[in-house]
C-alpha cells in the first residue's frame, strides 16, 4: 500500500474488522473441523481394534 | 489408511499454500479501487483525485475489503466443484446401484455444503464492507442462496425417508438438481446485470493473480483433504458396525 495521507488509511481501517472477521472464521471454522473428524477418526479406529481383539479372543 | 494419509499430507500442503496467500495478498497484492471518497481538503494522495463537488474533493477509494476475496473466492469455486462431484457420484449410484456411490455423493454434499456456508459468511462480510449492506437480492447471491437450500433440502429429504433404497435414488436424483444450480449461479453474472464483480472479465494485475492462484489450489487440496478424510471415517464406522455383527453372532 502506497497511500501515504492518514485520510484514506482511515478509511481503510474501517473494512478491517470485516476482513479480520473472514479470514477469522474461515480458519477456525476449517481447523476445527478438521480437528472434529481426525478425533473422530482415532476413536473409531480404537473401537475397531477393540471390537476386533475381541472377536479373535471369543474365537482362539 | 493410505488414502488417509495422503489426504492428510494434502491438508499440510493445503494449509501451507493458503497461508503463503494470505500473506502475499497483504503484503504484496495491490489494493484494488472502488468507488470514490470526498474529503474536504486537498492530500497528496497515492489515489488520484477524480472530481471536485460542492461537498469537497473526490479521491478513488482503497478498496481494503477486497482482500477478502483472495479466499472468498477459492472456497466458492471450491464449493461449485465439490457439489458437482455430489452429483456425479449421484449419477453414478443411479446407473450402477451400488451404495458405494451413495455414501461418496452424500459425504461430497457434506463437504460442499461446509464450503457453501463458509463462502456465505465471508460473502456477507463483503457485502456489508463494500456495499453497505448485509445483503442484496442481486442474481448472484440469490442464486447461491438457492442452492445452499437446495443443498439443506437433499439432508432434509435424506432424513425423511427410512427405506435405504429409495432414500439413495431420491437423494442422487436431488444432487444432481442442486448441481444444476452451480453453472447457473457462477455464469449469471456474466449474462444478466449484476453487482456483484465479475474476477476474470476485468483482468487482474499479476500480484493480486498469484495469492489468488496458490489460495485457489489450496483451498482444493483442503477440500479433497476433507472429503477423503471424511469418506475414511464413514469407511472405519462400517467397519465397526462389520465388527460388532461378528462379535454379536
Amino acid at each position: 500500500m502506497e497511500a501515504t495521507n492518514k485520510e484514506l488509511y482511515d478509511l481503510v481501517l474501517k473494512d478491517a474488522p470485516y476482513v479480520i472477521a473472514a479470514y477469522g472464521v474461515l480458519w477456525v471454522a476449517f481447523v476445527g473441523y478438521v480437528s472434529l473428524v481426525l478425533r473422530r477418526i482415532m476413536r473409531l479406529e480404537k473401537d475397531v481394534q477393540a471390537v476386533q481383539e475381541a472377536v479373535e479372543r471369543r474365537e482362539g | 489408511m493410505r488414502q488417509l494419509k495422503i489426504a492428510v499430507v494434502m491438508l499440510l500442503i493445503g494449509g501451507l499454500l493458503t497461508t503463503a496467500a494470505f500473506f502475499l495478498a497483504f503484503y504484496t497484492a495491490e489494493v484494488q479501487r472502488f468507488g470514490t471518497v470526498t474529503l474536504s481538503e486537498e492530500i497528496d494522495s497515492a489515489y488520484p483525485l477524480v472530481g471536485v463537488s460542492n461537498e469537497g474533493l473526490q479521491y478513488e477509494r482503497p478498496w481494503f475489503s477486497q482482500k477478502i476475496f483472495y479466499f472468498h473466492v477459492p472456497v466458492a469455486e471450491a464449493s461449485f466443484l465439490v457439489l458437482i462431484l455430489s452429483a456425479f457420484f449421484g449419477v453414478r449410484f443411479l446407473t450402477t446401484r451400488r451404495k458405494e456411490y451413495d455414501t461418496k455423493s452424500r459425504i461430497a454434499m457434506e463437504t460442499a455444503l461446509t464450503f457453501v456456508a463458509l463462502t456465505m459468511i465471508t460473502g456477507v462480510l463483503w457485502t456489508k464492507a463494500s456495499w453497505g449492506v448485509w445483503w442484496d437480492w442481486e442474481p448472484r447471491l440469490t442464486t447461491y442462496f438457492i442452492m445452499m437450500l437446495l443443498m439443506v433440502a437433499y439432508f432434509v429429504l435424506r432424513n425423511s425417508i427410512e427405506d435405504e433404497e429409495r432414500r439413495a435414488v431420491y437423494a442422487a436424483a436431488f444432487a444432481v438438481i442442486a448441481a444444476i444450480d452451480a453453472p447457473i449461479s457462477f455464469f449469471i453474472t456474466r449474462l444478466i446485470p449484476s453487482q456483484h464483480p465479475v474476477v476474470f472479465k476485468s483482468g487482474f494485475a499479476t500480484s493480486n493473480l498469484l495469492p489468488f492462484i496458490l489460495a485457489q489450489v489450496g483451498m482444493l487440496m483442503i477440500g479433497y483433504a476433507i472429503y477423503v478424510m471424511r469418506m475414511s471415517e464413514e469407511r472405519m464406522r462400517e467397519r465397526l458396525e462389520v465388527a460388532k455383527e461378528a462379535l454379536e453372532d
